[in-house]
């Protein structure tokens, strides 16, 4: 029956196209897509049938082992019985029609002496009181013969079937290993020997032979940290067998902490990996670099693979106009989309089973083009056999800004701006139209000076509450599992006024095993949206710079307070009016993958990969009238920023894996190739002059619209993969990977590039010479990787000469005018980073403690970027290929302990640390170069250079630097005298985390760690001016300025006024290494304890498990950085001290 | 150790044989499937699936010079990228009058002002820094330059165009071309001279000569002169229009007289300027009030309105220089700066100009009297422009032809010509009858007829070499700066020079 079939693909095969003409191509289009189609609609009706478990047997006087054959036929369950006890059974009599199987079997046997017992998809029938308990054997022995046959099976405690454990006897050499269906055979071995069951994944297991010709063994899966199955890029693994830079984070680890973007849980936790978020608001941008920035200017995200499906690492552009800024850029991309936000916080951290961090060629290679920057996959949680099982978490918490810094009160404050004043000769006057030597100052003339407001405390003082309920459904048998999830999260801001980001989730999961086993169907999604809505912009910069005695934010009448002076003009611009305009960001994302696997024969399986997302998000932010001061609030004052984008990509990747084994060789290969296909559209809109604040929303009430953009492009992406592990007695591996990729976004000439790595690993410890150490070393491994991987981070169609239309409101003479969509560069290749990769793993004293130290090698050359041009060549840049190349080396080493593992009391310790230097190495053409006079070799690849700070010249009171020869200037070259060159790269990070479980109690924390030198903004914090007109308040610090003639102090003098001389040297002072100072910190990141109510393993009640937790997040932090956080960096809202408490119950 | 072990005694492991012929052939099928698809992919070639089309949201080049319409589009953008110049972002060419202004003696910033680059140009304290303050006119004209660069290349080699529009638009990219190098040799002297769009030549191009660019400006107007029509033409171009929105070739030889003024070459600007002042069935004079109005008789080249928001359908100038009645403000759009003391003194008395509502307008708010540019004077929203924002009129062509006459010894043609534009002010004839004397009232004329448009003083004050001794007296008034010689030219960009090693800064930054 199979046959047949099999030859009418193979006529297909002979028969297909050839690349040829478009008519052509498109038959083959259309033929992908009805097999899409067609592949969808099957496997809709496959899981249909799969999930009927239910019999419909109807027989009068039959015998027992019929019944058992009908159950067989209709169901997945399989019998085991001894023969000998049905013999004396009685027929029976079954009526049952779309019963359980529990009631046909009940049926059956409900007279009779005979018992039966369900063990996964197997229905044991045993004599009635002989129902076996754990290890308890059913005597029945072959006497009298003294060598016999014994064949057997091995399965989990599932009831599924364990390939490849070997079953020696013991004091022999006699061994062999179970087959695929978890069958052995040993023959003609002594009817007393022992068997000894072991394998990498299996605890060992010794039984008694006693005479016993069949033996069935259920043996506990092995629960060390190197058997965990690591997810690759199209496979499995583990760390013992991985010859790869791979780390896993499991779910767990990530639910135990209090954040709304998975990225966030990994800070600190694995070596390599340095993730920095850019605001402490919910749905922030997050900057994740792993080993360190490969492209000197942009392109520098890994790939995010998601079940198998490519996601986006960018947000589409926000709202044109800027305004959408509030959450952040994810790292500073110049290419697009580069949105603002984290497209990765529309991901619920609850769904997650586990995330892996793939680094080296090793691991990434086959992922060609886009793994450049390495790749993290995220792996949702699925559904496990067993009965159904419900869990429900609800979790809620309060979040706070935890640092601060000290600013001036009042009495300081009025002091700087006097002092500012007398220092410049001017006067303050309350004449909004003084001149001089008169100057508008209302802080000081119409402002009650005495008036004293924390605006940190009015501003960003509040309490961010956290809400998470989670739920899921799951269970399932051998042939069907599913998962149901739902999850519902919400957070508000620490800002006054009511906004919040509420995220909704809902996720599924569907595995189906045919009775044959022979096809697989994993069917994953989940479907997220979120409204988050924020002020226009973030309060925190108000928080610092409003003046302490600026005035109270509301009027007695409850209406805002704009202050207006004796001529009826607003005298500030009133923080709370921002909060009017609510920033409005509504996102949903659908992520859906489904993975057909057939087994064709044995060893070898078809597979597809076949996954759809799509991410849209709307965002609105209006103007009102009533935000503005009511002397300027006009219709043409209302107005809207409305944009509506859409991140679409489906992914098809055909699959053919071959396993083999041969003597102690097991060989997997496997090829594959990749058709993806990205669509991206946005449209951004803004109106103005609307009548009334209500409707500004409404679009159509503008009366005036302009078009501010309208996105839409394509991205296409075709490959063939391929690879090749080679494992010969779990000793010596080896890994080959090989791809060949084509991205739209290049040229006709470059569309198409090879990528390949090799990759050996040696256990050591397997060596005989090794056995001696094996007490203390039970596991050591060497890795050596080397292999090539690409980058495309570019926008699409740079290749193409491109016009896009320019509609103003008012069109020029009724026409859409065309302007130049930059320079194009038909000649753009790929970029290559060519990635090397040394590593060992160690094990000792029973894997109680496991260290890992790799040293990585990365150089990046034919670098894709933004090649900055001068502007008189009409752009400030071209995407093309830059003759640099930038090497980024890191050690990483990471260190797991048991150091306690008694009964009652466990104690757990990681500890990971990365050292990490980013070089230029070579620029050839660098001295002609555009860049001639911005980069250096030898330095990093992001190097700022400055100026030498030589402090406050004691007889001007004006900032000095140092010139190329070291003499104080007031007047220092830009390019030249620039001498002091600063690195920004973090140079050593990592993570510290301890887990106690005693009894009942658990306990989990994690330090992060980072060394690294950041811009102070405090002293030199938004060009703002100590003294200066636009009324800023100032840190504490600046009360060390220069105060007289003569006198020695770090900081210039203060001034009331625009003195641009004054504006100059404070510009130079803040390009200067005096500007950037050590930013290292220790963060207590994460703090956890739970308590278990109900202890899964005792309780018969409904209850399977409860558990009270408290969660905390970013709880301490230990800095010298005198800025708001050294995470942040800038004055944005820094990561909130969350700490939150919760209740998880499982039925 | 778990362990569960089961003793059978005869052999009865049984795999399940799957005798449902429906699913079992439903499994083959989706096998083959995938298979068709893999053996697809990998035999039809991968290059077909990594095509794409341009997006539809933008036209390539090759497309866009083969339509007229498309290629009008092209000159019309440039137009409008003019005219959605603001005064709130950077300094840009459109918006010159104001950043000039400052520099020169034109306007007084207000004491509470908080931009720092209204300060900077104010002061003449423009430095060569990141900020960029001081070379955002280089920063904002070469990317124009870039878009004409690549539209006479395509145009020039288009076939599929008509001759008409190819020729139309070939000259306005050569008038623009030549407008942008115009304003960029007067504010920083020697400059690159770019003429294609070939970015790994035009990256390391060094300074070329004033004279050398000049020399450019002169056969790029002079073959414009050739290609424009002499009427105007609409969005099309080539339906002709009243809108006097796209240059012709009056705009053409309008500037072209200003360039030969500029380089003394007397005769040419004076023949220039007379085929203008002539061509009297498109330009005359027009009542002060009607000037500045959208398609004045007075008007040789204006923008129109782009703008929405609180500058739908009004003029930039009229938003950002008319005060409002509570006085000068920092608001966007802005109110910073009014007319200087020194400007409102050198009108002759009984000027119409200076008269209230005419071209000047002045409100008091406690006490102080501000005056401000009234040459536009709507900053109200409408549904309808009334005024369009003036690149070149007729007015400054007899200015021209004055001074080319008064330097050549033609005193009466020259007090003829002046006469004009003071008639016009309301001002009896001119008493100046010598050629010095002459030159002096010419240049006093032009900075109250002038006034506030388009840096027209700055660069007179430059021209004439009398800026050091006018701003060595001014500078100090502005918030007791000092002057320095060397502010008369602007600096270059600090990117620029970082990128371009064959570029030098201007000396003195």
């Amino acid at each position: 029956m199979f046959k047949p079939k099999q030859n009418k693909v193979m006529y297909l095969i002979e028969n297909a196209p050839r690349a040829g003409t478009g008519r052509l191509y498109n038959k083959i289009v259309l033929v992908m897509r009805l097999t899409a189609f067609l592949l969808m609609v099957g496997c809709l009706q496959m899981s249909a049938n799969g999930i009927a478990q239910s019999v419909t047997i109807v027989e009068k006087n039959a015998p027992l082992d019929k019944i058992f054959k009908q159950i067989e036929k209709q169901t997945s369950y399989v019998f085991f019985y001894d023969d000998h006890i049905l013999q004396n059974a009685k027929k029976v009599d079954v009526n049952i029609k779309n019963g359980s199987v529990e009631q046909v079997m009940q049926a059956c046997l409900k007279d009779m002496p005979l018992n039966y017992q369900i063990v996964g998809n197997t229905i044991i029938v045993v004599v009635k009181g002989k129902a076996r308990a754990v290890g308890e054997v059913v005597q029945n022995t072959d006497k009298g013969l003294a060598f016999i046959d014994v064949r057997g099976r091995v399965t989990n405690e599932n009831g599924e079937p364990i390939a490849g454990v070997t079953v020696t006897v013991k004091g022999s050499k006699q061994a062999t290993s179970t087959n695929s269906q978890g069958d052995f055979f040993i023959a003609n071995t002594d009817k007393e020997a022992i068997l000894i069951f072991s394998g990498s994944t299996v605890e060992t297991f010794e039984v008694k032979v006693a005479g016993r010709t069949e033996v069935m063994v259920k043996l506990v899966m092995k629960v060390s940290k190197l058997d965990e199955v690591q997810v690759i890029a199209y496979g499995t693994t583990t760390q013992r067998l991985s010859t790869g830079n791979i780390n896993s984070i499991k779910g767990e680890e990530i639910q135990k902490q209090p954040i709304n973007n998975f990225l966030l849980a990994l800070e600190g936790r694995v070596p390599g990996l340095f993730i920095s978020q850019s605001t402490g608001l919910s749905g922030t941008g997050v900057t994740v670099r792993l080993q360190g920035q490969n492209s000197i200017f942009g392109g520098n995200d890994p790939l995010y693979v998601i079940d198998g499906v490519p996601y986006s690492s960018q947000m589409l552009p926000t709202t044109a106009g800027g305004n959408g800024g509030i959450l952040g850029k994810s790292g500073d991309n110049v290419y697009s989309p580069g949105g603002n936000g984290s497209p990765l916080s529309y991901i619920n951290p609850s769904d997650i089973e586990s995330v892996e961090v793939l680094k080296d060629a090793d691991a990434t290679s086959i992922y060609g083009s886009r793994a450049a920057n390495g790749a993290i996959l995220v792996t949702t949680k699925k559904g496990k056999i067993g009965p159904i099982k419900i869990n429900s978490n609800f979790q809620y918490g309060e979040g706070k800004v935890s640092r601060s810094t000290d600013m001036m009160n009042t009495q300081q404050y009025i002091l700087m701006r006097k002092e500012a004043f007398r220092n410049d000769n001017l006067f303050p006057s309350a004449n909004p139209s003084a001149v001089l030597p008169f100057v508008y100052a209302p802080d000081l003339t119409i402002w009650d000076t005495t008036r004293f407001t924390d605006w940190r405390k009015v501003l960003i003082g509040g309490v961010a509450k956290y809400a998470n309920i989670n739920s899921t459904v799951s269970g399932g048998n051998a042939a069907i599992q599913y998962l149901v999830g739902g999850t519902y999260h919400r957070e508000t801001t620490v800002f006054p006024g009511d906004f919040s980001d509420e995220k909704a989730f809902v996720h599924f999961n569907i595995n189906n095993v045919s009775i044959n086993k022979k096809f697989h169907l994993q069917l994953s999604g989940s479907y997220g949206y979120d409204n988050n809505q924020l002020p226009q912009t973030d309060l925190t910069v108000s928080s610092y710079f409003l003046p302490p005695n600026a005035p109270s934010l509301l009027n007695p009448d409850g209406s805002l307070n704009w202050a207006p002076n004796a001529l009826g003009t607003s005298t500030w611009t009133n923080p709370l009016s921002i909060n009017l305009n609510r920033y409005k960001n509504r996102t949903n994302n659908l992520i859906s993958s489904l993975i057909l696997n057939y087994k064709v024969l044995p060893g070898l399986e078809l597979l597809a990969n076949i996954g759809y997302s799509n991410l849209g998000t709307k965002e609105s932010l209006p103007i009102v009238a009533v935000s503005k001061p009511p002397e300027s609030r006009t219709s043409s004052n209302r107005q809207v920023y409305l944009s509506n984008s859409t991140l679409n990509s489906w992914i098809i990747e055909p699959q053919l894996i071959y396993k083999t084994s041969m003597s102690k060789a097991r060989i997997e290969a496997l090829v594959g190739a990749t058709i993806q296909r990205n669509s991206n559209e946005g449209l951004y809109l803004f109106g103005s002059g609307y009548n009334s604040d209500v409707v500004v929303e409404d679009i159509r009430q503008a009366s005036s619209l302009t078009i501010l953009n309208s996105i839409s492009s394509i991205y296409k992406y075709a490959a063939a993969f391929g690879r090749v592990n080679f494992n010969w007695n779990d000793k010596y591996i080896l890994n080959l990977t090989a791809r060949r990729d084509g991205s739209s976004r290049f040229g006709a000439q470059n569309q198409f590039h090879d990528f390949g790595s090799v990759g050996i690993a040696w256990i050591f410890s397997k060596e005989s010479f090794f056995e001696r150490l094996s007490n203390i070393i039970s596991f050591g491994k060497l890795k050596v990787s080397y292999g090539t991987t690409g980058n495309d981070q570019i926008d699409d169609y740079r290749f193409m000469n491109l016009y896009n239309p320019n509609s103003p409101t008012v069109p020029y003479q009724n026409t859409i005018g065309l302007s130049l969509n930059g320079l194009p560069n038909p000649y753009l290749q790929w970029e290559e980073t060519k990635k090397m990769s040394f590593g060992i793993d160690l094990s000792a004293i029973k894997d109680r403690i496991l260290i890992s130290f790799s040293y990585n090698l990365n150089r990046s050359s034919n670098q894709l970027l933004q090649y900055a041009l001068p502007i008189i060549t009409g752009v400030n840049s071209i995407v093309d290929n830059f003759p640099a190349t930038v090497q980024n080396r890191t050690l990483e080493f990471s260190l797991n302990t048991s150091n306690i593992k008694r009964k009652h009391f466990t104690w757990n310790t990681t500890f990971n640390i990365t050292s990490s230097q980013n070089k230029l190495i070579s620029f050839p053409t660098l001295s002609t170069s555009t860049y001639a006079n911005q980069l250096v070799i030898g330095q990093p690849a992001n190097v700022v250079k400055t100026y030498h700070f030589l402090g406050v010249d004691p007889a001007t009171g004006l900032y000095m630097v140092a010139d190329s020869r070291g003499n104080p200037t007031t007047t220092p070259n830009s390019i030249t005298d620039k001498t002091v060159f600063i690195n920004k790269n973090p140079t050593i990070y990592g993570g510290l985390q301890n887990a106690f479980i005693f009894n009942r109690f658990q306990l989990d924390f994690l330090f992060q760690f980072v060394k690294q030198i950041a811009p102070s903004n405090i002293l030199f914090g938004l060009g703002s001016y100590p003294g200066n007109g636009n009324r800023n308040n100032q840190p504490l610090y600046a009360l060390n300025r220069w105060p007289n003639p003569g006198q020695n102090t770090d900081l210039q003098k203060f001034s009331s006024g625009s003195g641009v001389s004054i504006f100059n040297q404070f510009n130079n002072a803040n390009s200067s290494d005096i500007a950037y100072v050590d930013a290292s910190f220790i963060r207590l990141k994460t703090l956890s304890i739970s308590y278990d109510l109900v202890k899964e393993s005792t309780t018969k009640g409904v209850l399977s498990s409860c558990r009270v937790y408290v969660q905390c997040q970013n709880l301490l932090t230990i800095t010298k950085y005198p800025g708001l956080d050294p995470e942040t960096q800038v004055y944005t809202l820094p990561p909130l001290r969350t700490i939150t408490a919760g209740i998880q119950i499982g039925f | 150790m778990l362990g569960e072990l089961f003793y059978l005694k005869n052999k009865k492991i049984m795999i399940m044989r799957n005798n449902i012929k429906g699913i079992q052939a439903c499994y083959i099928k989706l096998a083959a499937y995938i298979g068709i698809l893999f053996v697809l992919l990998i035999v039809c070639g991968c290059s077909k699936l990594v095509h794409v089309d341009p997006p539809i949201t933008k036209i390539t080049s090759s497309n866009v010079f083969k339509t007229d319409a498309t290629a009008a589009a092209v000159m019309t953008n440039l137009y409008t990228l003019l005219s959605s110049s603001n005064y709130n972002s950077t300094p840009s060419l459109p918006t010159i009058s104001l950043w000039l202004g400052l520099s020169a003696d034109e306007f007084t910033l207000w004491s509470g002002n908080n931009n720092l680059a209204m300060a900077a140009y104010y002061q003449n304290m423009l430095t060569s820094n990141s900020s960029n303050i001081g070379s955002e006119f280089w920063v904002n004209m070469y990317p124009l330059i870039f878009v004409c660069n690549s539209a006479i290349e395509g145009l020039s080699i288009s076939t599929e165009l008509s001759p008409a529009v190819k020729q139309q638009l070939l000259g306005e990219a050569k008038f623009m071309r030549a407008f942008f190098y115009f304003y960029l040799v007067n504010l920083f002297g020697d400059i690159p001279l770019v003429l294609t769009s070939d970015y790994s030549q035009n990256s390391t191009l060094p300074r070329f000569s004033k004279s050398q660019i000049y020399q450019q400006i002169v056969s790029d107007l002079k073959d414009a002169k050739e290609l424009l029509t002499s009427g105007y033409v609409d969005g099309s171009a080539s339906n002709s229009t009243l809108e006097r929105v796209r240059p012709n070739k009056w705009a053409a030889t309008a500037l072209l007289a200003r360039t030969y003024l500029y380089l003394g070459d007397l005769l040419s600007a004076e023949a220039q300027s007379t085929a203008i002042i002539n061509y009297t069935s498109l330009y005359n004079l027009a009542p002060l009030n009607s000037v500045f109005l959208k398609n004045s008789n007075e008007a040789i080249w204006q923008l129109q309105p782009v703008l929405g928001g609180t500058l739908l359908n009004i003029t930039p100038e009229a938003a950002w220089f008319i005060v409002p009645t509570n006085g000068p403000n920092n608001n966007q759009p802005g109110n910073p700066v009014y007319l200087s003391s020194r400007l409102l003194t050198s009108f002759e008395v009984n000027d119409q100009r200076k008269i209230n509502g005419n071209w000047i307008n002045t409100v008091t708010v406690g006490g102080n009297t501000y005056s401000f540019p009234f040459k536009y004077k709507v900053n109200l929203t409408s549904s309808n422009a009334t005024e369009y924002r003036m690149m070149l009129r007729l007015g400054e062509q007899y200015l021209i032809r004055a001074e080319a006459r008064a330097e050549q010894g033609n005193i009466a043609g020259s007090q003829a010509d002046l006469n004009m534009i003071r008639t016009r002010a309301g001002l009896s004839n001119t008493t100046s009858n010598d050629k010095a004397t002459l030159l002096n009232a010419i240049l006093n004329e032009r900075q109250v007829e002038l006034f506030t448009e388009m840096g027209q003083r700055w660069m007179d004050l430059k021209r004439k070499a009398i800026i050091d001794s006018v701003m060595t007296v001014v500078t100090p008034m502005k918030n007791s700066s000092v002057w320095n010689s060397h502010q008369q030219l602007f600096p270059l960009p600090l990117g620029d020079l970082q990128k371009d090693p064959y570029l030098t800064q201007n000396a003195g930054y």
